[in-house]
């Protein structure tokens, strides 16, 4: 075992020593700066000068900022609901001895290897163009002329397209993962449930569901940490340099420090700490109360 | 009967089939639309001729995409992030990843835990003080610090998937090797990696795959077009496209930048998508 000690240290210091620097310390930093007031991004810790719970009080008198706050929500339960039904529906599509099963799989999972930002651009350019789209070309080939004029990317309409081209390309990841979830209950179970006379539909609310559980927990854990993390699209779908329609926490964060148009115009960088902390904590909420209310209740297969 | 009954089953799966490949028909009709249209000229992409190439095909759209629009710099921007990238964070992970998996000492436990945290931790947590931290060490515009954070941020995800290669090797390995006289140094790089490079591989196109990609951290670290990567690149070109309203070019960009992740998955989607699940499930 003593010989082991050196290569122990070898072996984790880098990792360690890179995870303290970028994880550990950002985060700490980032959580006192929440309490104070920051002139910039770069002043030192002696600079600031203590507000205690300020800086939240001030990002929800912000506009903006509850602006985007509420984008985020919309985005995580709307986004969410479909999400996750579509790709449970796909899953259980594929699991249910369709052929060519593995082709589909692929394809449907693509857009998780392709770039957010040219998704987004080829959602934006094309599929809602309101000169050569696809959606338009569809509409007036079967003659709707009102559904082919439509102007999805319009003020209105923005942040649907929006959440509808962002669910697209993430329903393929949590399919595969509710497929994985699906391909490892056991086969007699569902024999069994048939033999005893229930139909498919009752099926999966009785037998494939509860013991997705644990499957679904994972899923709605990912899927807020994707949420928060919302930018590359509402940075896509921004036709104006700050966009309201599509805005999320995270643009308005990126704004409020780098932001070259001073739409979100105070400069403490105090309160981009605050957002920052209130979306990790979030998270944390997230997977606190997915744990507790999808306990895995002993159901082992 | 009995055929009447396949037939029966084979039947209840049609709408199944019917759903399944709209969805597939849609994915090939934009990605070939925008195939199609990068061979196009931005006039007949919006005059609606653009399916008959009545003035032929135009792949001078990407010698205009890579050298007007200076995509290629881009590509060589991310080709310069990527390599380096993958190496580090492999070299980083595996060791730690093998120790954590193969030795039980105090703390071990908890040090999986707090790695695996990291990937619930958002990067709007954390981007003002490396913002700090970069600037102090005068780093900010420069290729290494992309370089250092997509190591540094990449290593939690790979200890984690690495780990579980590691725990599934076989327990005497490292006794037959001490008993043959092999220092425990030796026996991790001339036994043990060898043992995991399936793991080694599928993680590092994740990686590949990830780094590519990434956008934030490239566009705040970035603000140069010389340093700029795809991601950055791509979307700077698409806001230009307004004064310049070349969009045969914007597409035939959007190609380009697609190009490397979309082989790799053409070739490779099984192990993909097995990694993807290995990963998530165990999470």
């Amino acid at each position: 075992m003593k010989r082991n000690r050196t290569m122990f240290i070898a072996f984790l210091a880098p990792a360690i020593i890179s995870y303290l620097i970028v994880f550990i310390y950002p985060t700490v930093r980032t959580l006192l700066m929440s309490f104070f007031h920051v002139d910039n991004i770069t002043a030192k810790m002696s600079t600031w000068t203590f507000t205690g719970m300020q800086n939240y009080f001030s990002i929800f008198e912000s506009e903006i900022f509850v602006r985007s706050f509420l984008n985020i929500l919309k985005i995580w339960a709307f986004g969410g609901i479909g999400i996750f039904v579509v790709a449970m529906l796909f899953a259980v599509l594929l699991t249910s001895g369709i052929k060519m099963k593995s082709f589909y799989r692929s394809i449907i999972y693509l857009p998780n290897v392709i770039s957010a930002v040219a998704m987004g651009t080829m959602w934006m350019q094309y599929v809602y163009s309101s000169k050569f789209g696809l959606l338009k070309t569809v509409f007036s080939f079967f003659g709707a002329e009102k559904l082919a004029a439509i102007q999805w990317t319009g003020p209105e309409l923005l942040f649907g397209s929006m959440l509808v081209a962002f669910s697209f390309g993430m329903i393929g990841y949590f399919m595969l993962i509710f497929m994985a979830g699906i391909d490892r209950i056991p086969v007699e179970l569902n024999e069994a449930a048939k033999i005893d006379g229930a139909d498919g539909v009752r099926r999966f609310f009785r037998v494939t569901l509860p013991l997705l559980k644990g499957v679904i927990r994972t899923n709605l854990v990912l899927w807020t940490i994707e949420a928060v993390g919302f930018f590359v699209w509402s940075q896509v779908f921004s036709p104006r340099t700050l966009e309201t329609a599509t805005i999320t926490p995270m643009v308005y964060m990126y704004q409020l420090l780098f932001g070259s148009e001073t739409v979100v115009t105070a400069r403490n960088v105090g309160g981009a700490a605050a957002v920052g902390v209130l979306m990790t904590v979030i998270v944390i909420v997230m997977f606190v109360a997915s744990t507790k209310l999808l306990k895995d209740d002993g159901l082992e297969f | 009967m009995k055929e009447n009954s396949i037939i029966k089953k084979r039947s209840r799966l049609i709408p199944g089939y019917i759903v399944v490949s709209l969805w597939c028909i849609f994915t090939f009709v934009v990605i070939g639309w925008i195939l199609l249209a990068s061979f196009s000229t931005t006039k007949e992409i919006f005059n609606g001729s653009m399916i008959k190439f009545e003035s032929g095909l135009h792949p001078e759209n990407y010698t205009k995409a890579l050298f007007t629009h200076n995509v290629a710099k881009y590509f060589v921007n991310s080709i310069i992030y990527t390599i380096p990238s993958l190496l580090g964070v492999i070299l980083v992970s595996a060791p730690a990843a093998y120790v954590l998996a193969r030795f039980k000492f105090t703390g071990s436990g908890i040090m999986q835990k707090v790695f695996v945290s990291a990937l619930g931790i958002p990067a709007i947590m954390i981007i003002m003080p490396l913002f700090s931290l970069a600037t102090a060490f005068d780093l900010v515009n420069s290729r290494g610090i992309l370089i250092i954070l997509y190591i540094a941020l990449n290593v939690p995800f790979t200890i984690f998937f690495l780990t579980a290669f590691f725990k599934n090797l076989p327990g005497s390995l490292e006794e037959a090797a001490a008993i043959d006289g092999c220092s425990p140094m030796k026996t991790f790089w001339k036994i043990m990696l060898p043992l995991v490079q399936p793991g080694i591989i599928t993680v590092t196109i994740f990686n590949f795959i990830k780094i590519w990609n990434e956008y934030f951290m490239a566009l705040i670290f970035t603000t140069k077009a010389d340093l700029k990567p795809v991601g950055v690149g791509l979307f700077s070109m698409v806001q230009s496209m307004k004064y310049t309203g070349d969009w045969a070019g914007m597409f035939a960009a959007v190609i380009i930048i697609c190009l490397p992740t979309f082989i790799i998955y053409i070739f490779l989607s099984e192990k993909i998508i097995a990694g993807v699940t290995g990963g998530a499930i165990k999470g």
